[in-house]
């Protein structure tokens, strides 16, 4: 398997996000050390990961939050504007 | 309409553009300052400029009424130029001295006090309190005006032995990061959180919940058949950060809360190195709206350190060299068992010498 | 309902006496806004109630960051609607905090489009601090913001704004260009500022010599506190017009110095320079008399932090000098090594501070790549358990 893309990255992070929802609040480092685990450190690394945060941030599909900390999760569904 | 594109990461707006011009001429170029008289500062350049600082004390929450208001006198007496420092005074920077007076007046005028400099107590650095933290076990804002309404006039005047730093924190959480201050006044919480069980599945996420916790003392629990939480409250010290989290673990409590005072911390490295300030009132009910009690504690020490101290000795250096014993004989407060550290490393506080003052 | 003032008898109390109050700020603004009007009555509330009436928001902020505004709600909205939302945001202030007239007023009008007109000049940590928004306004009060220069500082698991004394721009003291180093930080890690990915805060504070006036020391996971290495400039003249003056330089200058570096003969003060700590009393006392050596850098000191939650702790040393020129290569390198080091491995809500006592100093320095010297030390361990490495024996062996 070859290097996956940005968006790749960003995607699995997502499905990983969903996945634990209400479960366990992940942090940017926490889904960083996953995808190294899931690609394998040579594929990626903490830089891409960086970029794919970004990305999964900015198109709106998961939101920063602060509980004690900072975790990134989905956003909620009621509130708008946030 | 169109709409502009949005912009991020552009970061503060660049310093230079808001010095005077006689701070750009002698930037890094200064040679010494004086303070001839309370609040007022000059900065001599190596080009023998001089720069005058008058300095005021704000209540730190601003209106934008009042900025509009620093803004004008700032326009009339220093062509626009002024500055805050880092206790929340407000610093207008003046090249012409005959201005000096009349901005004094103006500033008195409108109520701010002129201070701050030397030895002297300047503003308090404090946190939100009830105006707008949802942790704080107190104000601030009306407890740091009871205590300045009371000291002002060591705002004013120059006449204690050195500078006296007061920081005021509503928890401990420490937002003003009080545990290197002169004398420190800490709001605390004395009980865990009330847990709502009814309300709490509904509020709250509870991994979340169990996950703030720094000491771990927060386990999921079942309440009559629904999910909730448990706490284990041998393990709380009272932080808040559930309450942060869920609003369903109220921490907040009238009658329990209230204050402590702590005293002797510096961050300084003139002298003697920095150090933390050490516990010596543990509690104080909070008695709004003026909080009478912890004003006359604050005046008493202040008191009886301005009394014995020698000139520029720091509270805590002044108290190092008379002792522990003669500080609490001094003021008259109470040594109990809460003053003696059972944290980590506790017994690095404890007395392991003969060298005592009897 | 929120359109007349509310009686606050209790705040009215706070309006006696001669420091200024809170309460008549809070009252100005309420002349023209309805969210400050509700500030005060929800405040009185608080002060018959003797409890705060606000709750946390996780969840508000502006698209992308994850930082820079703080969620609060009333947990009272009925009766006070116009905060029932009431968000403060973190505006980055400039270094040192110098402004002038206009752009005061900009940030006032920005403030009165979208808020309660109440602010903090300023934070705890530096920031210019906006009390009080409806989550609606949140994103366009952002780009009235960025549109005028001015972006978010941090909040969160990321780098907090970093603040600096005033610094050379009115300060002989100053060791380095304070402003300017804290500007250049600041600007380059504007990514980890707005988006938290370390695991707590990280803040660094820039003070111009060892008197620290923004604290450095005591709050600063990265602490610069400028200082010199070689003599401390005398101008004997000075001195003995301070003597003249009524300076007991014999009582309060010699013998206050913490190493007793220095002598008064009536007539000539000589300093022992290579006993000198740097503390800054002597230069304190007489700044007309003495400055600062002229080579000039800074002591950087990692880790301070306030006791949540595993005690407090001041800075430790880890380098004793660095020379402070832009870009600031070092600095940041260090920054980043220890980002490297401590974000992978910290636990959530784990201050680099508290980090380093786990895992122990000797080791940290290892993995950060500096090499470990007695001034990081206040003296060598004194208990025996050391835990020797594989090294030795290889040694013993060859």
């Amino acid at each position: 398997m070859g290097q996956p893309t940005v968006d790749e990255v960003a995607n699995a992070m997502f499905d990983l996000v969903k996945a634990t929802h209400g479960k366990k609040n992940l942090k940017a480092m926490d889904l960083t050390k996953a995808m190294i685990e899931k690609f394998g450190a040579d594929a990626v690394d903490k830089k891409l990961c960086k970029l794919a945060i970004r990305q999964l941030i900015d198109s709106g599909r998961c939101i920063y939050s602060y509980f004690g900390g900072s975790f990134i999760t989905l956003p909620p569904e009621n509130e708008g504007g946030g | 309409m169109a709409v502009a594109e949005r912009k991020t990461d552009i970061g503060p707006p660049d310093f230079h553009q808001f010095l005077a011009p006689i701070i750009k001429k002698n930037y890094g170029k200064w040679a010494y300052h004086e303070i001839p008289e309370p609040g007022v500062m000059v900065h001599v350049a190596e080009s023998g400029d001089k720069l005058y600082t008058v300095r005021a004390g704000t209540p730190r929450l601003l209106s934008i009424v009042t900025i509009r208001a620093f803004a004008d006198l700032a326009d009339t007496y220093c062509d626009g130029y002024l500055r805050w420092t880092s206790r929340h005074n407000v610093e207008f920077l003046l090249t012409k001295k005959e201005n000096i007076e009349p901005l004094k007046a103006d500033l008195h005028k409108m109520g701010f006090p002129v201070g701050g400099t030397g030895n002297s107590i300047s503003s308090i650095v404090h946190t939100q309190g009830w105006v707008h933290c949802h942790s704080s076990a107190t104000d601030a804002s009306g407890v740091v005006k009871s205590i300045m309404d009371e000291l002002y006039p060591h705002f004013v005047n120059m006449d204690l032995p050195a500078k006296l730093r007061i920081a005021f924190a509503c928890c401990l959480n420490m937002c003003g990061a009080v545990h290197c201050s002169d004398i420190s006044v800490l709001g605390l919480h004395r009980k865990p959180p009330r847990i709502d069980h009814e309300n709490l599945p509904k509020l709250c996420e509870i991994p979340t919940l169990v996950s703030s916790c720094p000491t771990g003392a927060i386990r999921p629990a079942t309440w009559e058949g629904d999910p909730s939480v448990e706490v284990d409250e041998s393990q709380c010290m009272f932080c808040g950060n559930c309450y942060t989290v869920c609003p369903a673990m109220q921490i907040n409590n009238a009658e329990t809360d209230g204050i402590s005072i702590w005293v002797g911390g510096k961050v300084s490295n003139a002298r003697h190195t920095p150090m933390f300030s050490k516990l010596v009132i543990p509690f104080i009910p909070n008695n709004p709206p003026r909080w009478p009690e912890v004003v006359e504690a604050v005046v008493n020490i202040v008191n009886v350190y301005a009394k014995h101290a020698r000139k520029h000795e720091r509270v805590g250096e002044w108290i190092e060299r008379i002792g522990w014993p003669q500080f609490f004989k001094l003021t008259g407060i109470p040594f109990t068992k809460y003053h003696i550290d059972d944290f980590k490393h506790a017994g690095e506080t404890y007395m392991r010498t003969t060298q005592l003052r009897h | 309902m929120s359109e007349k003032k509310r009686a606050t008898p209790l705040l009215d109390e706070l309006k006696k006496g001669p420091w200024p109050s809170f309460v008549r700020e809070i009252e100005k603004s309420a002349e023209t806004n309805a969210m400050a009007r509700d500030t005060l009555g929800q405040v009185e509330r608080s002060y018959e109630d003797k409890i705060s009436h606000w709750k946390h928001g996780g969840l508000v902020g502006v698209m992308g960051y994850g930082g820079g505004i703080i969620g609060r709600y009333s947990d009272l909205p009925e009766e006070y609607p116009e905060v029932a939302a009431f968000h403060t945001y973190r505006v980055n202030q400039p270094s040192g905090w110098f402004y002038t007239s206009d752009i005061l007023r900009t940030l006032c009008d920005i403030w009165e489009r979208h808020g309660s007109g109440l602010t903090n000049m300023h934070g705890s940590t530096g920031d210019i601090i906006f009390l009080g928004s409806k989550t609606e306004e949140l994103e366009p009060c952002f780009r009235d913001l960025t549109e005028h220069g001015f972006d978010l500082g941090g909040s969160g698991s990321d780098v907090r704004t970093p603040s600096a004394c005033v610094g050379p721009a009115r300060c002989e003291w100053a060791c380095y260009d304070t402003l300017d180093a804290c500007n250049d930080i600041t600007h380059t890690y504007q990514d980890e500022l707005h988006r938290p990915a370390f695991p707590y805060k990280f803040k660094f504070k820039f003070s111009g010599c060892p008197n620290d006036c923004v604290a450095s020391i005591a709050r600063s996971d990265m602490s610069v506190i400028g200082v010199w290495k070689d003599n401390i400039q005398i101008d004997q003249e000075k001195v003995r017009e301070y003597a003249a003056n009524g300076t007991d330089i014999e009582h309060e200058v010699c013998q206050m110095c913490p190493t007793q570096c220095m002598a008064w003969d009536g007539t000539k003060l000589t300093i022992d320079n290579a006993n000198c700590v740097k503390c800054m009393h002597c230069i304190n006392v007489m700044p007309k008399a003495l400055r600062p050596g002229k080579e000039r850098g800074a002591t950087i000191l990692i880790g301070a932090k306030a006791p949540i939650i595993g005690g407090a702790l001041l800075a430790t040393v880890f380098v004793p000098f660095l020379e402070m020129k832009p870009p600031y290569d070092d600095i940041k390198e260090l920054a980043e090594a220890i980002w490297d080091f401590w974000g992978e491995y910290g636990k959530n809500r784990e201050r680099v501070g508290e980090f380093i006592q786990r895992v122990g100093l000797g080791n940290f320095l290892e993995e950060i790549g500096l090499d470990p010297i007695p001034e990081m030390v206040a003296h060598p361990r004194t208990n025996p358990y050391i835990f020797f490495e594989d090294e030795l024996e290889e040694e013993e062996d060859a």
